[in-house]
């Protein structure tokens, strides 16, 4: 059985609870002010593209897996808008208008879906990167100016 | 039938004019900033004043880049006149 403190164990709760919810691994890592600032960079392009975008045209893996797979770097969120996206069903076309976004609100939207998952897999390297060391980031050793202080030793 | 025509958020698409697109570009352009701080810093002292920084380095960059391609494209259609 694994112990709590299992760095192993850490890394994969820190990096499935970021993909799930944006910050939520930084949160686990006892790393609150990070896991808040995460939280709202992310959710915010995120939540803001769907709103923007309509949940019919802008989280539909049909309609654009590519957009769809970079959406998935927010799994908790995507997997809910998606679910939301298939109660609506489909749409007639007197309703297009009501449902659908066309250029340029989709557009926006897409761009802002499309970075907030990348931003999200960025956020969950860190995670795992910050589970591993203990807190520091993957990129300590640059800022201290020493690479021996890289995580694993340097050279 | 008010609700009939409710505005539901996230079901319904926001009509977005035009001219707003391009200011679109600057609470995401943030949003990256500060996401690429968050990932370099050790605390969260000065992150913020940090990550305006570099949301102006992005800023900055991007009318590089945009001044540049207008450039080219001119010279381009110039030349082949």
């Amino acid at each position: 059985m694994a112990q709590p403190c299992d760095p192993t164990t850490k890394m994969f709760q820190a990096g499935l609870l970021a993909w799930i919810l944006p910050g939520a691994g930084h949160w686990v890592l006892g790393q609150r002010k990070f896991a808040l600032v995460f939280f709202l960079a992310i959710s915010f392009p995120y939540l803001t593209g769907v709103a923007i975008g309509g949940v019919k045209t802008s989280v539909n893996a049909s309609a654009n897996k590519w957009l769809f797979l970079a959406e998935l770097g927010v799994g908790g969120y995507t997997t809910g808008f998606s679910m939301l996206n298939r109660s609506i069903g489909p749409v007639k076309e007197a309703d297009a208008l009501k449902y659908i976004s066309y250029y340029p609100a989709s557009d926006v939207a897409q761009i802002y879906l499309a970075v907030a998952g990348l931003l999200n897999l960025l956020a969950i390297l860190d995670a795992l990167a910050r589970a591993q060391t203990g807190g520091q980031p993957v990129f300590a050793h640059e800022t201290q100016g020493d690479p021996s202080a890289a995580p694993g030793g340097g050279p | 039938m008010i609700p009939a025509l409710a505005y539901i958020p996230f079901i319904n698409p926001i009509d977005l004019p035009s001219w707003l697109r391009l200011w679109t570009f600057l609470p995401l352009a943030f949003c990256v900033a500060l996401v690429y701080r968050a990932t370099r810093a050790h605390s969260t002292d000065r992150l913020v004043w940090r990550s305006c920084i570099t949301f102006a380095n992005i800023i900055v960059g991007m009318i590089v880049i945009a001044l540049g391609a207008y450039g080219l494209h001119a010279g381009v259609l110039w030349w082949s006149e």
